[in-house]
């Protein structure tokens, strides 16, 4: 069980949030998890918390929402220059190959770590949350 | 007495008329007439001479036989040749003893040079009939006798010796038309005595069939038809290159006049001088109107003139011009595409005489041409929109069943009943979802698939009014003013579920996507573009960020306002639904300041 500050969940889909949750339930104890319907609104938070209250460390991304999408979302985000690391883990059902080469392109802009993570997801690993598992 | 006697006989015989001698049995001339004297250039005298008649005559030594007999013979004076006969007669005396041979001396002079002349004649004729390969014949209706020449039996191929009868002369004749004619015109010749002049097969010796000129001239006899004299000439070789060269033309002809080319001989002023079928059909004139004429009097000036230009290029260089597009209009206005060649022609010393023109019709394929164009590009949008839609399906289904597999995961080694209960009414949610999106896909697919429905002339307004009292309650509710501008006579043409598809979708949407603190006013108007019915509804409602999102406003699945009851689905339904009847939607919009549809309809019945 890491410990975590904050975690943020940007998705429409009431299902997969709720699959996220319980999934963090077991790796992460996080008293501040917050959820988004769209980047808009994630984006909005992110603002008002720079340079006052805990930045997430870490954000799962979901690609089709309205308003601003996945993508829109990131391409504020790294505009922004947030200083501070956060593992942002893109989740797609998507099997589309043009999502994956924006993956990759946003992947090389990005300062933060960019994962890639397909539906089904049954688990969330531990490099999910920004740490690298050596004692294993 | 016997002198008188003698001298009476002397003188007599001195003045007969009639060269005569008179030879006794030692062959010395006893007496002759002055004439005979004379033909033998002797004076005649009263002085005895001894002429020996073999002096005369070397050839007559048997003169002093019983029997007559007669010779001739020629005398040179002066290079002038006379001919003469002389028959010699024996005299005898009161009791039948030879005494000697009277001799009469006939000059056949001009006998002898008309036999000469007909034997000229007739060599000349031979020669003539040789060299000009000309036989005649000769008929002799008395005795029924024909005669051919040798030449009319090298032309039969029949042997020098062949002496045909007239059945057998006609009987060279092919049977059938050829035979029936020469019998009838030699019937003709014989009773009527017409002449005839005719081509006809003969069947040679060998069975060759040959033609032949035969001619026939009756030659008369007291207004009698004595005889028939005719000609005969092989013509085989000139018919045959005269039915080669007829034949020529007529494949000539059929061949141009079968192309689906106009094809068309111009001289060096650019006159027409031979059209083909096409190039007559396609002016709408015949070959007679348009023969002699140029370009100007058949098109209108600049097009002539182009022609013209191109005309003189090709005479002058000549080069051809091969396969060019060009554009021909007639007077009538109607515009033709063509393949034009233009190549030029020469007479039979190599110098230029004009041009030959051969120009395919390529309008239709033009046209095919277009269509073709259009179909790509129709392929090309149905191809991105199948593309799209499985994009589409794929993505929904696979979110839908990613969630089946997350929250099943979950159930197996969930133990809290509590929690249990949870993603259950999570997989049910998940069901639902899944039935709702199969649904929508559903309609696409039908939309996609199941048109070219029927078209029906639909009233704009009424259809705007019936919607208008379908959603009464839900505009009441939101307290919008739904204004109605349509001129009431306005029709589109329209698939009925696809026009309270389109009407219903824009004005809920319009109503659902209002400003917050506004009351929503929509207006509702048509008119009319490029001969299309245009539909507008404008609203006063929140609008949408055409710079961010435009290309995804009629996508699926894509929303633009955080409401619950946005499900990206309606504008993708209408899209599909006015494209699939042929029309366009477009939109215009401002954030916070509202949006109009523009639906185009296709009033074209496909």
């Amino acid at each position: 069980m890491k410990k975590m500050n904050s975690i943020f969940i940007v998705d429409d889909d009431p299902i997969t949030v709720f699959g996220i949750k319980k999934m963090l339930k077991p790796v992460a104890g996080c008293a501040d998890i917050q959820i988004f319907q769209n980047g808009k609104e994630a984006l909005n938070e992110i603002q008002e918390r720079v340079g006052g209250s805990l930045l997430p460390e870490v954000i799962f991304l979901d690609i089709n929402m309205p308003i601003l999408d996945g993508w829109g979302f990131l391409e504020e985000l790294i505009s922004m220059n947030i200083q501070q690391p956060i593992t942002i883990n893109v989740i797609t059902s998507s099997i589309d190959p043009l999502d994956l080469e924006k993956w990759y392109y946003y992947k090389a802009r990005c300062p933060h770590t960019l994962n890639f993570k397909n539906k089904p997801i049954f688990k969330i690993e531990l490099a999910d949350l920004g740490y690298i598992n050596v004692a294993s | 007495m016997k002198a008188v006697e003698n001298i009476d006989q002397n003188y007599l015989i001195k003045q007969l008329p009639t060269p005569t001698a008179f030879v006794g049995k030692n062959g010395v001339v006893m007496d002759a007439s002055d004439s005979w004297l004379e033909i033998f250039g002797l004076v005649p005298t009263k002085k005895k001479r001894k002429l020996k008649i073999l002096d005369f005559f070397p050839e007559a030594k048997d003169f002093q036989n019983n029997n007559a007999f007669s010779l001739k013979h020629k005398n040179i004076i002066n290079d002038n040749i006379s001919h003469f006969e002389s028959s010699f007669t024996p005299w005898f005396d009161d009791n039948e003893n030879v005494l000697g041979s009277i001799i009469q001396t006939k000059d056949i002079t001009s006998e002898v040079e008309k036999e000469l002349e007909i034997e000229r004649l007739k060599n000349i004729l031979k020669y003539k009939s040789e060299a000009a390969k000309i036989g005649w014949w000769e008929y002799d209706v008395l005795n029924e006798e024909i005669f051919w020449c040798d030449e009319t039996k090298r032309i039969h191929k029949a042997p020098d010796s062949y002496r045909p009868d007239i059945n057998e002369a006609i009987n060279f004749y092919k049977s059938g038309f050829s035979q029936n004619r020469i019998s009838m015109l030699f019937h003709n010749a014989m009773t009527k005595g017409d002449s005839y002049e005719v081509d006809l097969i003969i069947l040679t010796f060998k069975g060759e069939e040959r033609w032949v000129r035969a001619t026939g001239k009756p030659i008369l006899k007291n207004g009698k038809v004595v005889k028939l004299f005719g000609t005969l000439k092989d013509i085989h070789e000139q018919v045959m290159a005269e039915t080669k060269i007829k034949e020529n033309q007529q494949l000539l002809t059929t061949l141009i006049d079968s192309l689906p080319l106009n094809v068309y001989v111009k001289d060096l002023e650019s006159k027409k001088v031979l059209v083909n079928k096409a190039e007559c059909d396609y002016l709408g004139k015949s070959a007679a109107e348009i023969l002699g004429k140029s370009d100007f009097d058949l098109y209108d000036e600049k097009m002539a003139q182009i022609s013209r230009e191109e005309d003189l290029l090709v005479m002058k260089h000549l080069k051809p011009i091969l396969g060019k597009e060009t554009e021909s209009a007639k007077k009538d206005g109607k515009t033709t595409y063509f393949l034009t060649s233009k190549i030029p022609r020469f007479d039979l010393d190599g110098r230029v005489n004009g041009l030959i023109g051969i120009s395919m019709d390529i309008s239709a394929i033009k046209k095919k041409e277009e269509q073709l164009q259009n179909l790509i590009s129709i392929t090309t949008i149905q191809n991105k929109k199948l593309v799209n839609f499985a994009h589409i399906v794929s993505h929904n289904l696979r979110s839908h069943s990613a969630n089946f597999s997350m929250l099943l995961e979950f159930l197996n080694y969930e133990e809290n009943q509590e929690e249990r209960g949870k993603i259950l009414k999570m997989l049910n949610h998940a069901s639902d979802n899944l039935l709702e999106t199969l649904e929508n896909l559903n309609q696409v697919v039908d939309v996609n698939t199941k048109t070219p429905q029927l078209k029906k002339q639909l009233n704009l307004h009424d259809s705007i009014v019936k919607a208008q009292q379908n959603i009464v309650a839900f505009s009441e509710k939101n307290k919008a003013r739904i204004i109605n501008n349509i001129p009431k006579q306005i029709t589109v043409s329209s698939v009925p579920a696809y026009l309270d598809s389109i009407i219903l979708n824009l004005i809920t949407n319009a109503i659902k996507y209002k400003k917050p603190d506004l009351d929503p006013v929509i207006t509702i108007d048509a008119f009319l573009e490029n001969n299309q019915v245009c539909l507008r509804v404008s609203d006063n409602g929140l609008g949408i960020d055409l710079e961010k999102n435009g290309d995804k406003v009629f996508g699926m699945y894509k929303t633009f306002h955080q409401r619950e009851d946005a499900k990206g689905f309606g504008l993708y339904l209408v899209r599909n639904q006015i494209e699939a009847m042929g029309g366009t939607i477009t939109i215009e919009s401002e954030v916070d300041k509202g949006s109009s549809f523009n639906v185009y309809f296709n009033e074209e019945n496909e």
